[in-house]
């Protein structure tokens, strides 16, 4: 076991190094500049414009602008944001509870409902509520987030009223946020009706977020569970007399639910991908927007350091679904 | 009055192309404590009769039987619920394939206490304590330190003993052995099958195992069933079937036996194969195949009828289905 996490820390220095190559490739590859930008329609003169770029450090060859980047991070330094002159890491960190706690709310969503319906869906397969979990699976796997965020803010907030359109909270509530998780914030702040106020403010971007990763979970949940069910072993659990939810629950989904979590861990990079999208719907003060709006401003640093934080994260939320993988799989535990 | 009562048993699979039945017109007594030996080429339809027997059979099975008796009470029209306290409690069933057949995310010892835990209740410490008698009384060696383990760390033989733990876990009076050696060592096979039959002695359980093995019929069973394309072909005493065999087929399967050839090199064999659930013959289903085949095999089926002509002429299992039963001088030709 040790030497399987040996190894697998020892792959994420490549990894990682390539995802500063590609972050800082794109990032670069982005027309326009930043002070081009911030002069806006008015224009700037050359002069000038030169002279900005140059105390940026932003004429030197791109290889330089590499290592130079490479360098600061080695010593863990992300840089400092062009327009707001913040360090980028406390933006970072002001910001990634916001995100962390919509992509939470939107996984939950996804497991809660994915891996029962999956279930269900391989069980009764051929039925009637298999078709209509796959189908639904299916169209909710292809909806682009922002044609389906807007749907759904045009029926739940604009027809029906139910659900607030934007934003964490009401404005009518202010409190203070020492977490910056604003379910736990607005416990804490005994004021009422605020927790309340934030859950119908996750309730419509949890669903959006989660649409994606609820469709994958619940397709592999079911072939997972049809095939887990045709294997021996199930019939010896049914030969001992155990009622069919035992079998099910106990025997096929611990099986079952091996392969799932693999793809419960890959989710999590697209979970991040979406939230980009679903915090620019909802205006969520999340990294999401913040990495949009560091586009518009080509606000480099923030960019660099933001994907690449996030990036950082993914690997390590892979990592350690594959340590899980090896904990609820007996057999590579003991390969290893 | 028997322990089970089978009298006319039919098994249809319902497949995409139709409905084809497995198994049709089983008629099989058995008495407390007796031994029945089961026999028959591959796709005869053992296995299918046994799950049958167990409720077993995959959804798309449609049993029927003019009675299914066990212990007086009628199997068929018995509700799930008590259905299932009668299986893994009253009947126990093992397989073929150990290693297959036990679940590989769960411990040994989890998957024998839990069908004491569902059938006989007790405490935790009592169940435990029964856990590691059971396997003492397989032959496992340090049987409180198996419990913990999986089955991917036992070989075969011991996965087979422990699917025997299981099954003998809550006396059952029934044990039904579907090939139990099959999938194992030819060293292990002999172990295993002596373990079986001291079991049952002990115990004092009505045992059905199903084999290939003739041989294995000859030492252990007390009656004898022989299978021919899901029918039963002939039944009796293991003395009478192996000294007196009536049905061709049952001739044929003792002439390929190794002891009753020796020094030989080849063996006998039975030309063609046993034909599938979609492309049975018109008339005796073994008539493609058999040597003493007439006009009137090919015409109708014969009915399965007791015969009194030969053996010990008071046994009232004696049954065989052909309309030209060998005789005295042909059973001679296979009699060693
Ligand atoms: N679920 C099913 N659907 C359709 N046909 C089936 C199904 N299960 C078994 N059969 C068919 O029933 C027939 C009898 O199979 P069975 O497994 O009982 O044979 P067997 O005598 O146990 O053979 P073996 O010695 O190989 O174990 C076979 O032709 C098989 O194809
Ligand atoms: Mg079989």
């Amino acid at each position: 076991m040790l030497t399987f996490l040996l190894r697998k820390l020892a792959l994420l220095v490549p990894t990682f190094l390539g995802v500063t190559i590609i972050t800082f490739a794109l990032v670069h590859l982005i027309p326009g500049d930043p002070v081009a930008i911030m002069a806006g329609e008015r224009g700037i003169d050359p002069e000038r414009h030169a002279q900005l770029l140059h105390e940026l450090g932003l004429d030197r060859p791109i290889w330089q602008q590499y290592f130079d980047f490479l360098w600061r991070l080695l010593h863990g330094d992300l840089g400092r944001s062009l327009v707001t002159h913040n360090s980028v890491f406390d933006e970072f960190l002001a910001l990634f509870p916001a995100t962390l706690e919509l992509s939470i709310c939107a996984m939950v969503f996804a497991l809660v409902l994915g891996i029962p319906l999956g279930v269900l869906a391989g069980v009764k397969r051929g039925s009637i509520i298999d078709h209509t979990v796959m189908g639904t699976a299916l169209t909710g796997y292809s909806m682009p987030i922002f044609w389906w965020g807007l749907l759904l803010i045009i029926f739940f907030s604009g027809v029906l009223g139910w659900t607030p359109v934007s934003g964490r909270l009401s404005s009518m509530f202010w409190i203070e946020t020492p977490t910056g998780f604003m379910l736990i914030d607005t416990l804490l702040s005994k004021e009422p009706g605020a927790f309340v106020d934030a859950i119908r403010h996750l309730i419509l971007p949890s669903i959006v977020l989660g649409t994606i990763p609820l469709a994958v979970i619940a397709r592999m949940t079911r072939s997972s569970i049809l095939e887990v069910l045709g294997e021996d072993y199930i019939r010896t659990a049914r030969a001992k007399g155990l009622a069919p939810f035992r079998v099910i629950a106990v025997h096929a989904l611990r099986n079952a639910m091996i392969p799932v979590t693999t793809v419960i861990g890959l989710q999590v990079g697209v979970l991040f991908a979406g939230a980009i999208l679903t915090e620019t719907i909802f205006s969520w003060p999340g990294v999401g927007k913040w990495l949009i709006d560091s586009v518009s401003r080509r606000d480099y640093p923030s960019l660099q350091g933001g994907i690449l934080l996030i990036a950082t994260l993914v690997m390590l939320v892979n990592l350690t679904v594959d340590l899980l993988y090896g904990l609820i799989n007996p057999r590579i535990r003991h390969n290893r | 009055m028997p322990l089970l009562d089978i009298q006319n048993l039919s098994v249809a699979f319902q497949t995409r192309s139709g409905v084809f039945s497995a198994v049709t017109d089983i008629h099989l007594t058995l008495d407390k404590g007796e031994v029945l030996g089961v026999v028959g080429e591959s796709g005869s339809g053992k296995s299918v009769t046994m799950l049958a027997m167990m409720g077993l059979l995959p959804w798309n099975a449609q049993v029927t039987a003019d009675r299914f008796s066990f212990d007086d009470q009628d199997m068929l029209s018995m509700p799930e619920k008590a259905r299932r306290r009668l299986t893994g409690n009253d009947i126990a069933m093992i397989f073929q394939e150990p290693t297959t057949s036990l679940n590989p995310s769960f411990t040994i010892g989890f998957q024998i206490i839990e069908a004491l835990k569902i059938h006989e209740g007790g405490s935790r410490r009592q169940r435990r304590e029964r856990a590691i008698e059971l396997l003492d009384k397989v032959g496992i060696p340090a049987p409180a330190k198996r419990l913990g383990d999986y089955p991917h760390q036992l070989s075969g033989g011991m996965n087979q003993r422990v699917m025997i733990a299981m099954a003998i876990a809550c006396n059952p009076r029934l044990l039904i052995a579907d090939e139990p050696t099959t999938a194992l060592d030819v060293t292990i096979q002999a172990q295993i099958l002596d373990l079986l039959l001291e079991l049952q002695q002990e115990r004092g359980m009505a045992m059905i195992l199903i084999t290939h093995d003739m041989g294995v019929v000859a030492e252990a069973a007390e009656r004898v069933a022989v299978m021919y394309a899901g029918q039963l072909v002939e039944t009796g005493t293991a003395g009478d079937v192996f000294h007196h065999p009536r049905h061709p087929y049952t001739g044929a399967l003792l002439n390929a036996l190794p002891e009753r050839h020796p020094g030989q090199g080849r063996l006998p064999t039975i030309p063609g194969v046993v034909p599938g659930i979609e492309d049975r013959p018109q008339g005796c289903l073994f008539n493609p195949r058999c040597p003493h085949v007439q006009e009137d095999c090919r015409q109708t089926r014969p009915a399965l009828e007791s015969d009194h002509s030969t053996g010990s002429s008071h046994d009232v299992f004696k049954k065989v289905r052909c309309y030209h039963p060998l005789v005295a001088q042909e059973q001679g030709e296979v009699a060693p």
